[in-house]
């Protein structure tokens, strides 16, 4: 049987513009809510007046701080949440009254109506100022802004240090992304006093919000459901928001169904953006190029309340030590809070940024020694059969082979040869399927799978597709076990109230950890087929490439569901099962096997830096994968190229500039993402080897793909031009300093 | 807000739609007329997600004010789908993966509809200018891309990237 070949089963609706997002949607009844934001960066609410709002015709509702609860909640263990301020706004935009009316005019004339008077307060934006004693706190209850504060240390570094022939480093600092999904933020949120609340919002990890929003309301999880139709992007923006919870205290008060969709300004105002880091690191190599040690101290700026930041975060201070040997590591992390806008998820999280860091202190050791980069990558890279500094069991890795690969599809060695202003740039990734530090109670998936009565199998799955093909991929996974064309095969998704429980799409585990219980399911449906072909058809029946045999006849599924249904009273047979994976929960100093399956990737970036202007251009790129065995061509390359892309606009052009707090440039003219032009042909490559622990053999792609691309691209530069960016983005603009060397350039190139 | 009567030319058929002139078409076909293939990325005429065609030629609806637009034909994604050409670059949109999360997709089809249509507009260029005002956040735009080179016969023009991992890598190396 072959492996899936349908990229996406729901493109031919989506080419078509027959698909219907959550903005595309409509209840009766259904109120526009609005939301009143702070435009100060940290202010005390003296007094908010809704008179005049509740006075214009079409308002039903007016809310503030007043008509909510105000338990402790959060999406984190950090319970520092509102649903609407109370006394404190902490940053521009933060939520302080919200309207639901008739007509998104009224809801406008209704926003403008509601008088609040600020008393601004001394506001902080950088983290290390935000460390300092007397800085303004942003929550009472952390007088010290720092809610999360990580130690790792294995080995003894300062020794290492003590012995290096070489040691290079330096301060590396990451930029604000906005995770730039084009389906804007939306929800619709209806109450009843039977079924509680219901959401219809594009939550990629719904099971986990409703959890956060039950709280909210202090209610039982079960009277939350949330309904998720597909997903316009999200890359990490939609999975809680409290634009969620704000239409859901609006149908509350106002007994009918409120719908709020963000205009662009909106969006980008509150998505919550990547979290910037700062990050001091240092590596020491012995003569050979022998990595001895790292050391890195990494400043989180969290915003002002905490959505994501704790375990993007945790992951800059460990995850690339699983791809190096680096002898020894130590690790300090603080995460901290800020007026700014907060700061959450964006695929690669955590991994990406310190991987930028990395991967250029790597090619500057390889410079000081006068080795090849890719040479020095290969001396100290981890293997198949290892187990990492952190505890990571790879039982599968491919890495070498992959940068071995990826050195002969980009030319590598052109490398010495390019003339100035061209560069070439390699950097390595590696990630997880899964994650089990996710939620502290388990990892694992629920899967059902079921025989239709027209034949066709149905595969339900509390995991999330977001447009990456996870559907596709189970619909393949599912047809491979019972023998079908995957085109017979339905997988639903997507329901908290109808569908199984599941932790959702994050951490890249999807395809392995959903995977893996849909093919169980299907596996239980198979043997249950085999059973009551015998039972139907007499004991000489026979199951083979999804049809029953007996007595020379041959029984397709339909026919088998048929007399399934008349033998059982009308019901149809069904299996349900669930996949745990053998992994352990990261102990407190973050030890632990955490995934069943790594993934890793080697990529090469070639630029061209124009000297008139400062641009560079990215103008080839290649990237190797180790994904185990590809069960969906197109949807695993389309992930990698899709990464790439992404990664080569956040190294070179994008940037959410602030200034006191507020965002300067929130509209996609201001904030330019790639286009069409910006992204050079991406050569994609697999090697494929069975992981053992994958569904036939499979790893994820989503994140890794995106993990080692800032850094290729920077490796790029630093190459084409003799100095190193150490500040995303590098723009024409900091390229063109650095190289005309004004003296302002300092801070941003070495 | 004014209120008139507007005679439109949506698809092919005449509609009559009661409104403010200065509506944006896209909100007159999405929430008058429930033609949600027309999709709405920011409605400041940056992403082209809301791309139609006027008298043939993609526009973004968002920014267009329906008193503009009356007399003219106006193509809504919804409206291609007889095309036997723009049928034949759906199937390899699909095949290649040429849209993921498809938030964007329609207007990018409705762009290249045109460019079917009308490939003289774009000659210079190739569909790297069409497609100039259509942002993708998920492809990278490189299936895109590889769609357009199926229905072109498979024959690479400069514009169209050879497929990932297809072509031999040296070629690609060597560039």
């Amino acid at each position: 049987m072959s492996p899936v070949v349908t990229p996406h089963t729901d493109l031919p609706d989506k080419i078509h513009g027959r698909t219907r997002y959550v903005a595309d949607l409509h209840l009766p009844g259904e109120l526009v809510g609005a939301i009143l934001r702070s435009p100060h960066a940290h202010a005390r609410i003296v007094s908010i007046d809704v008179s005049r709002a509740l006075a214009i015709p079409g308002v039903h509702a007016v809310l503030t701080g007043k008509d909510v609860p105000h338990p402790a909640f959060g999406p984190t263990q950090y319970k520092d949440w509102n649903i609407l301020a109370s006394d404190r706004v902490r940053f521009v935009g933060d939520e302080v009254a919200a309207v639901a009316a008739e007509t998104p005019e009224a809801a406008a004339a209704a926003l403008n109506a509601i008088d609040v008077v600020y008393d601004p307060l001394p506001a902080v934006f950088s983290p290390e100022e935000a460390l300092k004693s007397g800085a303004p706190v942003v929550h009472d209850e952390k007088p010290d802004n720092r809610p999360m504060h990580i130690k790792i240390e294995r080995g003894d570094v300062d020794a290492a240090f003590a012995r290096a022939a070489i040691v290079r480093g330096g301060r590396y600092t990451t930029n604000r992304i906005y995770q730039g999904h084009l389906e804007p933020i939306g929800v619709i949120a209806t109450w009843a006093e039977a079924e509680g609340l219901t959401l219809i919002t594009p939550s990629h990890i719904p099971y986990r919000a409703r959890e956060t929003y039950a709280a909210a309301f202090g209610l039982p999880e079960e009277k939350v459901r949330i309904q998720v139709p597909p997903i316009g992007g999200s890359f990490g923006a939609k999975y809680v928001h409290k634009a969620h919870l704000i239409a859901a205290a609006l149908a509350r008060a106002a007994r009918r169904p409120v719908r709020i969709v963000f205009d662009r300004y909106e969006d980008m105002l509150t998505a919550h953006p990547r979290v910037p880091l700062t990050i001091d690191i240092r590596i020491a190599a012995d003569a050979a190029g022998r990595f001895l040690g790292k050391d890195v101290t990494v400043w989180a700026d969290a915003g002002a309340r905490v959505y994501w930041s704790p375990n993007v975060l945790a992951t800059a201070c460990s995850r690339p030590d699983s791809l190096y040997h680096f002898g020894s590591v130590r690790a300090e992390g603080h995460l901290v809070y800020t007026n700014h806008s907060p700061t959450t998820c964006m695929r690669g999280f955590g991994n990406a940024e310190m991987l930028f860091a990395v991967e250029s202190v790597i090619d500057e050791i390889a410079e000081g020694l006068g080795m090849d980069p890719a040479e020095v990558r290969l001396k100290n890279i981890v293997r198949k059969g290892e187990t990492t500094v952190h505890g990571y069991r790879l039982d599968s890795c491919e890495l070498e082979a992959c940068v071995t690969r990826v050195m002969e599809l980009s030319g590598w060695s052109r490398r010495k040869d390019l003339p100035k202003y061209r560069g070439l740039g390699m950097a390595l990734g590696n990630h997880v399927s899964g994650y089990r530090g996710i939620d502290p109670r388990f990892e694992g998936s629920t899967a059902v799978a079921r025989l239709r009565a027209d034949g066709q199998v149905e595969v339900e799955t509390g995991e999330i597709d977001l447009g990456q093909g996870m559907s596709a991929t189970y619909a393949g996974i599912a047809a491979r076990v019972l023998g079908v064309d995957p085109a017979r095969v339905l997988v639903k998704s997507g329901d908290t109230g109808r569908y199984p429980f599941g932790i959702g799409t994050l951490a890249s585990r999807s395809t392995v950890i959903g995977g893996n219980a849909v093919r169980l399911a299907a596996e239980r449906l198979r043997e249950a087929l085999e059973r009551f072909a015998e039972e139907a058809l007499g004991p000489g029946a026979r199951w083979r490439d999804g049809v029953a045999e007996a007595d020379g006849k041959v029984y397709d599924l339909a026919e088998l569901a048929r007399l399934y249904r008349a033998r059982h009273a009308g019901d149809v047979l069904e299996a349900r099962a669930s996949y745990t994976p053998d992994t352990d929960f990261p102990d407190p100093s973050f030890y632990g096997n955490p995934s069943p399956a790594y993934p890793f990737a080697a990529h090469v970036a070639e630029v061209e830096v124009d000297p008139e202007t400062g641009r560079a251009r990215v103008t080839g790129y290649w990237a190797v994968h180790d994904a185990g065995v590809v069960l969906n061509r197109a949807a695993a390359t389309g992930q990698v190229v899709g990464g790439v892309a992404q990664g080569i606009g956040w190294a070179l052009m994008e940037d959410l500039k602030t200034h006191s707090g507020a965002v300067q440039n929130l509209s996609l003219l201001d904030y330019r993402m790639p286009g069409m032009a910006d992204v050079p042909p991406v050569v994609v490559e697999f090697v494929e080897v069975p992981d053992p622990h994958g569904p036939f053999g499979a790893k994820s792609v989503g994140e890794v793909a995106i993990d080692p691309v800032p850094a290729a691209v920077a490796n790029a530069i630093a190459h084409a031009l003799g100095v190193r960016g150490k500040a995303l983005p590098l723009t024409g603009e900091v390229i063109w300093r650095a190289l005309h060397d004004d003296g302002r350039a300092a801070p941003l190139m070495r | 807000m004014t209120e008139e009567v507007f005679t439109l030319r949506i698809n092919g058929r005449t509609t009559r739609w009661t409104g403010d002139p200065l509506a944006p078409l896209a909100d007159v076909l999405r929430d008058g007329l429930g033609l949600t293939g027309t999709k709405i990325g920011c409605r400041t005429g940056e992403c082209g997600a809301c791309t139609i065609l006027l008298d043939g030629r993609p526009v973004m609806s968002c920014l267009l004010p329906v008193a503009a637009v009356q007399e003219m034909d106006i193509r809504t994604i919804e409206g291609l789908a007889s095309d036997s050409r723009f049928e034949a670059l759906a199937d390899a949109m699909a095949a290649c993966g040429g849209a993921q999360c498809g938030y964007c997709t329609p207007g990018i089809m409705v762009t290249l509809s045109a460019a079917l249509q009308h490939p003289d507009w774009f000659a210079d260029s190739g569909y790297e200018a069409a497609l100039k005002n259509n942002l993708c956040r998920c492809t990278g735009y490189q299936a895109i891309r590889e769609a357009i080179a199926q229905v072109q016969g498979g024959a690479t023009s400069t514009a169209v990237a050879a497929p990932a991992g297809a072509g031999p890598a040296k070629e690609v190396a060597s560039r």
